[in-house]
């Protein structure tokens, strides 16, 4: 008889079975996992448990989210295709069954179109798992602005008021202590042209007019900029690993270069009677779904805890989170790839609530 | 003096007792098999050469086999309760005492007297334990669900008793259905 394999590696955990047929492998990780217990309630054999979520979020217990009992488990895969942010992996010989046509998939995806995308960054600081990166390369300063500087050495009297007043920290003077063989407070003044915008701050300030300046930009509008030198260049890149496809990329970006398809469509009612804003549901939430809202002066709020349902992926996390039973999160549709597989269909099915 | 010369011929009988009951059993038991095999094969309209080469032995073996010599005790009565056996037991004992899959498997196919009809209900989930424990290697998985050649079944059951979802129905064939 093949036995399953259990294996613990920090907090990844592994069930393994190896026959001369085939090799099958359950991994699980727990620094992804949010705790919904969709896993819990999909398992045909009952082989996984959610752990006390509320009490592991909240002091950072050195325990994993979910367990998984190696000698019910029998390597369905089943649990793996469901986890909405994809903390269990399985595998068929080394393969992961989501490159198999056989087994069904949820249908998600969070995309940034490069085209369309200015890298303004808006979607990398509003994700709430941090899986955007946006990396642009500015255009040279030089080139936006353009303009002419010249500072009369004879005329100048070393007074270093430009120097202090320049904005762009443009103009350098060498200071140093007068000597009778150089008699002067500097010896040399300059101003470093890949940093000049040409405000003409410096010329405007000179007390002895030793600068002149003109700025081409103010006094021939922008005819010679070359569209090239304005371009601002970069790439996105989202972290499937931890993108949960929330949608808040999507919802922030101002030129809607962000595009998110959920697997789940639903309903997240809150009872406001019951909750009493303990903020366990705050914690749980992998979406920012869920604040407390602004205290008004004067007002007492009707709401204890609010939800921006638009970020909700309707994973449960939150429900299964709330000691009072405040949280209901309905699943109204998944949407999956299809399967020949009735068991698996009516499975993935059942997740609706 | 005698009585030491009786002595080591007692231990002696002893020992050769232990060769032919004991440590050779086995192997008895084993040629019982293969005889049976062997005959039924020829039945099949194998040539001697192929069932040598199907079974691994000689061909003066398998000859001498076929025509009854060579095979000690009564291991032939012994191999023909075996095969009369449940499935399981039939399958299980013939695999112990070959510890080799392949020939048990030729030796279970050959020598089964019963056909079975196996089902596989909507209710699999594709786990594969049933595949992973069949030893007749009669069930692969298809779109995540287990298909068990009925040619190669052996109506052990062994696969449904460690089916999670009870998906496994076999039956045995009557005979004309």
């Amino acid at each position: 008889m093949v036995a399953n394999v259990k294996e613990l590696k920090a907090k990844e955990v592994t069930v393994k079975r190896a026959s001369p047929e085939e090799k099958r492998e359950l991994s699980f990780k727990d620094e992804i996992c949010v705790g919904c217990g969709i896993c819990e309630k999909i398992c045909p054999v009952q082989a996984i448990e959610l752990g006390p979520i509320n009490a592991i979020e909240r002091t950072g217990a050195e325990e994993s989210k979910i367990s998984i009992d190696e000698a019910k488990c029998v390597l369905c895969g089943m649990c793996s295709p469901v986890c909405p942010v994809d903390a269990l992996e399985f595998k068929i010989d080394d393969k992961s069954i989501k490159e198999m046509e056989e087994y069904p998939k949820l249908i998600k995806s969070s995309e940034i179109s490069d085209e369309e995308c200015i890298y303004c960054k808006a979607c990398e600081t509003a994700c709430p798992r941090d899986a955007i990166t946006i990396a642009r390369v500015l255009p040279d300063r030089s080139k936006l602005v353009t303009g002419e500087i010249e500072i009369d050495k004879e005329t100048c009297v070393s007074c270093g008021i430009c120097e202090e007043m320049c904005p762009a920290d443009a103009i350098t003077m060498e200071h140093h202590e007068p000597t009778s063989a150089e008699p002067t407070v500097s010896t040399d003044i300059n101003v470093d042209k890949e940093k000049c915008v040409y405000c003409l701050i410096c010329k405007k300030s000179c007390p002895v007019d030793a600068i002149k300046a003109v700025c081409r930009s103010c006094s021939y509008g922008e005819y010679d900029l070359n569209p090239e030198d304005t371009e601002i260049k970069g790439s996105s890149f989202i972290d499937e690993e931890t993108c949960v496809d929330c949608g808040w990329c999507e919802e922030i970006c101002p030129v809607d270069a962000a595009h998110v398809e959920k697997a789940f469509e639903g309903e997240l009612l809150i009872d406001q009677e019951k909750c009493e804003a303990c903020g366990a549901c705050l914690e749980i939430c992998p979406c920012n779904v869920l604040s407390f809202p602004k205290e008004e002066f004067g007002k007492q709020g009707a709401e204890n805890v609010r939800a921006e349902e638009k970020y909700c992926i309707y994973c449960g996390a939150c429900e299964k989170a709330c000691p009072v039973e405040a949280i209901e999160v309905k699943r109204t549709a998944v949407k999956h790839t299809p399967t020949k597989s009735k068991s698996w269909d009516k499975k993935m099915e059942s997740l609706k609530t | 003096m005698v009585k030491f010369y009786l002595e080591i011929y007692i231990l002696k009988i002893r020992i050769s007792v232990i060769n032919t009951h004991g440590v050779q059993m086995p192997k008895h038991i084993v040629s019982g098999l293969k005889y049976l095999t062997a005959v039924e094969l020829i039945r099949d309209g194998f040539s001697q050469k192929d069932i040598a080469k199907i079974l691994e032995m000689d061909r003066s073996t398998v000859s001498h086999y076929l025509n009854g010599r060579n095979l000690s005790w009564n291991s032939i009565e012994v191999a023909e309760i075996i095969t009369n056996f449940c499935s399981k037991d039939f399958l299980t004992l013939t695999y112990a005492l070959l510890n080799d899959a392949e020939k048990t498997r030729i030796i279970i196919k050959t020598c089964s007297k019963k056909k079975y009809q196996a089902k596989v209900e909507d209710s699999c989930i594709g786990c594969g334990l049933c595949a992973d424990t069949c030893l007749m290697n009669a069930i692969i998985l298809d779109d995540l669900k287990a298909e068990i050649d009925a040619e190669w079944c052996c109506g052990c059951f062994m696969c449904g008793d460690v089916c999670p979802t009870n998906s496994i129905k076999i039956s045995e064939e009557k005979n004309g259905s």
